[in-house]
């Protein structure tokens, strides 16, 4: 069965993109589609008029004064493979890179991951231990909002309607030794949607101590979250057992997991200490 | 992946292009769902959502008034309104009674599939919601609410051998258990499809996606009240089937036809994925109980066995995979006494049916695993527990009293899979866990059944046509299918070796049911074997009429004729060959018959049902997997890495096929039994979607190596046995034993899921106690509860 929908129309410009968007009842902007294309035809979202945001010039890796900026429309296979992003924030090159397999990589795009707000999105655990913001585009301006304030709930964001994405801007990172890293169970290889997921990234300093400590977890809460007590218990401590298993317990009242389909709440409890657990081991090596 | 046997010359054996593979892989096949006619309406079923109803009316005024729908049809306007395969428990349409998410109210036919589905999902049907039964143990207790007929246990098989109560005095060590063995969809790649195509009145043709042309034929004939002649099946090329398009395609031919019928138009039915996915045949879920004992040195002295069967709402095949069961019950071993009971039970679930391996991968499941645990508590290697059981040719009578033909190769698969796959050395000395990663290694064998048990005997006959074309290209018809499996190429193989020609010269077409007679079922890794006995049938009459002209050109007598290397030859001297064009040609050039047909059946045998005993199968194959895991405790995750197959095969027709089956077998056996869960909210699938009903991808497959353990046995076409379904049933069982042996605990549920494995971890698991901690959570001026092992 085809997805019923009745028009696509192709904007050349950002501005010709918001004025349709703005102007056609029951439209919607489409992107690499992997995501709405599967939720119009089981009914999930629906949409009489797609606005392609192919034609835009949004996808990109640019540096800007305070660090980059991505594009809306730049694609997972794009962010994995950029020299910079990989050095940099390298948690976000592997989340991007874990994005279902390559063909989907290929067409997924990091806006889309953003704007469906699934709470197991795997790009944005990263940009949330990178500190990242949003940069949103609508007729009446731009605005520019931190990433942990933009997710309202399971599907639903802060944007309004006709708002669009145009870019995640990350701050340039921390100096120092840094350990980052993104992890995600599922029970394949390829093509998982994230049980629980993790990015950490932490300074570690001569003494072993760490600093800046940034952890969160993807798919134990309505949206993805940072582990505020997490992090503010292991600022200045050194990962050894102890600092572990109390950053384990802390993290029980960060996270608020549910049962569902893919995997019960006492499973994602367990599974988000055991990834935590390592990537402070990690900090420790 | 490697193969221990050379091909040998010829095509027997061979590595030769597969007849489809390059038009399949460059798109040009016509599945079903490419196929369109002038006039051609879509059609579409209203179907349940709810497991278990009383029916009280069913509203299509709806549904009719959609724009652009032809034809509504409840089960008022069908003939016959019955479907069941083997018993007729089974309503086309509902009338009373749902007893299954997916059974159907009415069928829609219209112009376009978009207006068939939204009109069937305007149909009402005011139901009154009855309990239903969930759970096959459940459903066998007095106050069960009842789902089909007077009792939700509709048969129980009984295999009955020796005293069991006398040989458990004489064991040692006693294990009993309690299995809980998952179900599974078959994904294939090509949901259930189907055309059909009314000529007035009078006739109709079907062209299927489907693995059993001549069921459909007669399910269709007698919902429409047809005689067989009149109805034509015509498969059509079909992309996969593995069991799920046996029986079931004749529940949607049967629709298609009934609304071809009434709008004398062409009717397609193409099922969305998720409406495959809840409503079609499944592999059944099992419960399996054991009770089996050893002596000290290991020798098993008795195995009792009880297995539910969740058949579902319909008996559809249930019976005779129950069949098939019990004669793997106790796998291919020597056990003093038996008892087997399993139980075909009904509930309001998913709709067991046939699937790869017919029961005997459930079985072969527990089994294995009980005999793991049985090597643990003897503090026995388990590969040696084996061997101490194993059949052989000096000790060869399986559970039913059969005994085997020799040679019996079960310690042959088992010493060389266990060889080939380092078995000692690991156990010697096991890998170093790697980072997070334990290794662990198991092992399983299977006693398999080739062709159709006993009770299906009637069906266990086979049909062929050979006709040789004027330049000396052949063309074979067969009655059993190609669904990816390959049995065009063995059928090419057979016939091109038969014939002494090259196999490009060979053309065999899909099955259709007006060019030979009934074959039975394309199942039971019959295709090759059954098909292929009678292509040589067929090749031997063929020579009456060839060998004659062939002996004139080449002056010598028919008995002298050889048929090899594109020529016919004289015996001895085969510098004295004329080419087989030249004998096509003069045969044709003398209006001399070129067509003939051949025949198979299989000998008949003596069973008795009441207690298991006889000979259920003509002959058996055994087969032995070990696998070797890493599994991550702390996440649960299991990683197959490496799957050693030993199998005894007979002989190779086409290396290729049979690789390719053993591949694809092992990488659906480690799926079922590691991620694919059907997960069922009273009856409903909740994942009826491939993003979370979980198959293997090919970045899962595992590093496949294959023994292939050759013998000459009077099996099928030059002496092949069947591997469809052997190389699928020791999989999952030798994971399990797998991980398990890794991760130092018992798991009894298939599958193997990540959350499963830990929750059997228990509090072994390092971080077991956050769970309990979370219920009491720390706040920024209270210390955070702590473990308690700190
Ligand atoms: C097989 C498969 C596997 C997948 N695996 C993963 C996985 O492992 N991890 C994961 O996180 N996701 C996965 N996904 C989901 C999906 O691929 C990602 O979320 C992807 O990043 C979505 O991007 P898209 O460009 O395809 O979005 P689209 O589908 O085009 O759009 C998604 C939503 O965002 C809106 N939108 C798109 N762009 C903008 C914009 N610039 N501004 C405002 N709104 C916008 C659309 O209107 C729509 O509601 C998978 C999907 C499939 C089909």
């Amino acid at each position: 069965m085809d997805v019923p929908v009745q028009r696509v129309v192709r904007p050349r410009t950002l501005d010709e993109a918001l004025v349709m968007l703005a102007e056609q009842p029951r439209s919607r902007p489409i992107a690499g589609g992997t995501d709405l294309m599967v939720q119009l035809r089981d009914g999930r979202r629906s949409a009489d008029t797609l606005v392609d945001l192919d034609g835009l010039d949004l996808a990109g890796v640019h540096e800007v004064d305070l660090g980059v900026e991505i594009g809306a429309a730049t694609t997972m296979d794009a962010i994995a493979r950029h020299p910079l992003v990989r050095r940099r924030w390298p948690a976000l090159a592997e989340a991007a890179a874990l994005v279902g397999a390559w063909p989907i990589q290929c067409r997924a795009t990091l806006g889309g991951n953003l704007a469906n707000a699934s709470p197991a999105a795997d790009a944005v655990p990263p940009l949330l231990v990178a500190d990242a913001a949003v940069r949103l585009a609508s007729p009446s301006g731009e605005r520019t909002i931190a990433l942990e304030r933009f997710f309202r709930g399971p599907g639903t964001t802060v944007m309004a309607p006709g708002e669009l994405i145009v870019a995640v801007l990350l701050p340039a990172p921390s100096a120092g030794r840094v350990v980052e890293r993104f992890v995600k169970v599922g029970p394949r290889r390829e093509q998982i949607i994230s049980m629980v997921s993790l990015a950490g990234r932490a300074v570690v300093s001569a003494d072993g101590t760490l600093h800046d400590v940034r952890v969160a977890l993807g798919a134990v809460a309505p949206i993805p979250v940072r582990a505020r007590r997490v992090e503010a218990h292991l600022e200045g401590r050194r990962p050894d057992a102890a600092t572990r298993r109390e950053a384990a317990a802390r993290l029980q009242a960060d996270i608020a997991p549910i049962d569902d389909l893919r995997a019960p709440a006492a499973y994602r409890r367990i599974a988000a200490a055991v990834l935590l657990d390592r990537f402070l081991e990690a900090c420790h090596g | 992946m490697t193969s221990h046997l050379e091909p040998v010359p010829g095509p027997l054996g061979g590595r030769h292009p597969r007849i489809d593979a390059a038009a399949k892989v460059t798109g040009s096949t016509r599945y079903v769902a490419d196929l369109a006619l002038p006039g051609m309406l879509h059609a579409a079923l209203a179907t349940a959502t709810v497991a278990s109803a009383r029916v009280l009316g069913v509203d299509t005024a709806a549904a009719r008034a959609h724009a652009d729908v032809v034809a509504v049809l409840t089960a008022a306007d069908v003939p016959a309104n019955s479907i069941g395969v083997i018993f007729g428990d089974q309503p086309l349409l509902v009338t009373d009674r749902v007893r299954m998410v997916g059974d159907r109210f009415a069928l829609v036919a219209a112009r376009t599939a978009e207006a068939a589905w939204t009109a069937a999902r305007l149909v009402g049907a005011s139901l009154e919601e009855l309990p239903g039964v969930f759970d096959p143990v459940a459903a066998v207790a007095d106050d069960a609410p009842l789902v089909n007929g007077a009792s939700n246990v509709f048969r129980t098989f009984h295999v009955q051998r020796g005293d069991t109560a006398k040989q458990a005095k004489r064991a040692a060590v006693v294990v009993e258990a309690e299995y809980r063995v998952g179900g599974q969809d078959h994904a294939y790649l090509e949901p259930q499809g189907c055309l059909a195509i009314p000529e007035g009145r009078e006739r109709i043709t079907i062209v299927a996606s489907c693995q059993c042309p001549f069921y459909i034929q007669q399910g269709v004939a007698s919902v429409l009240g047809l005689p067989l002649a009149a109805v034509r099946v015509e498969q059509a090329p079909t992309g996969g089937g593995f069991g799920g398009k046996e029986d079931y395609p004749t529940e949607p031919a049967a629709c298609a036809a009934l609304l071809a019928w009434h709008t004398g138009h062409p009717v397609r039915l193409i099922y969305p994925r998720e409406l495959d996915l809840q409503a079609t045949t499944k592999r059944h879920a099992m419960v399996v109980r054991h009770r089996w004992g050893a002596d000290r040195a290991g020798r098993l002295r008795f195995a009792e066995v009880e297995t539910f069967m969740d058949a579902g709402a319909y008996v559809g095949l249930s019976t005779v995979v129950a069949e098939r069961a019990n004669v793997s019950a106790i796998g291919p071993y020597h056990v003093g006494a038996v008892r087997v009971a399993t139980h075909v039970v009904y509930t309001n679930n998913l709709f067991g049916g046939a699937f790869r391996g017919f029961g005997a991968p459930q079985v072969t499941w527990a089994a294995e695993a009980t005999m793991d645990k049985l090597a643990t508590r003897l503090g026995m290697d388990p590969v040696e527990l084996r061997r101490v059981n194993v059949l052989d040719d000096t000790r060869r009578t399986i559970c039913t009293g059969q005994r085997l033909r020799t040679p019996v190769l079960a310690r042959e698969v088992l010493d060389r899979a266990v060889e080939l796959a380092g078995w000692d050395g690991f156990r010697a000395a096991p890998p170093a866990a790697d980072g997070a990663w334990r290794h662990g290694m198991g092992v399983s064998l299977v006693l398999y059944g080739c062709n159709l048990h006993w009770g299906g005997q009637r069906l266990d006959r086979s049909s062929a046509v050979v006709i040789l074309q004027a330049d000396g290209s052949v063309v074979v018809r067969v009655g059993l299918t190609e669904m990816g499996q390959g049995n065009l190429t063995a059928c090419q193989t057979v016939a091109a070796a038969a014939l002494g020609v090259d196999p490009s010269q060979v053309q065999v077409w899909q099955p259709d049911t007006t060019t030979v007679a009934d074959s039975g079922p394309t199942v039971a890794s019959r295709g090759s074997l059954m098909s292929g006995r009678a292509i040589l049938d067929a090749v031997r009459r063929l020579r009456v009429r060839l060998d004659p002209v062939a002996a004139e050109l080449l002056g010598c007598r028919p008995g002298e004729v050889e048929l090899a290397g594109g020529f016919a030859r004289v015996a001895g001297s085969p510098e004295r060959a004329v080419a087989m064009q030249a004998v096509a040609k003069e045969m044709s050039a003398r209006r001399i018959e070129t067509i003939a047909t051949g025949w198979h059946r299989t000998k008949a045998r003596r069973f008795d049902p009441a207690t298991g005993q006889g000979a259920p199968y003509e002959f058996y194959a055994m087969a032995c997997h070990v696998a070797r895991v890493a599994v991550d405790p702390g996440l649960g995750i299991v990683r197959v890495e490496e799957v050693t197959a030993a199998h005894d095969v007979g002989r190779v027709l086409h290396r290729d096929a049979l690789e390719g089956q053993i591949h694809g077998g092992v990488v659906q056996g480690m799926g079922w039994g590691v991620s694919e869960e059907l997960r069922l909210d009273r009856g409903r699938l909740v994942n009826p979607n491939f993003t979370d009903y979980v198959i293997p991808t090919s970045a899962d497959a595992p590093r496949i190596t294959i023994a292939l353990v050759e013998s000459d046995s009077e099996a099928g076409p030059c002496g092949a046995k069947g591997i469809g379904e052997p190389s699928f049933i020791p999989t999952a069982a030798a994971v399990r034993n797998a991980v398990c042996d890794a991760l130092g605990v018992e798991v009894d549920t298939l599958p193997l899921t990540p959350p499963r494995l830990v929750e059997a971890l228990g509090e072994r698991h390092p971080f077991a106690w956050v769970v309990e901690a979370a219920t009491r959570p720390a706040t920024e001026h209270e210390p955070a509860t702590v473990g308690p092992r700190a």
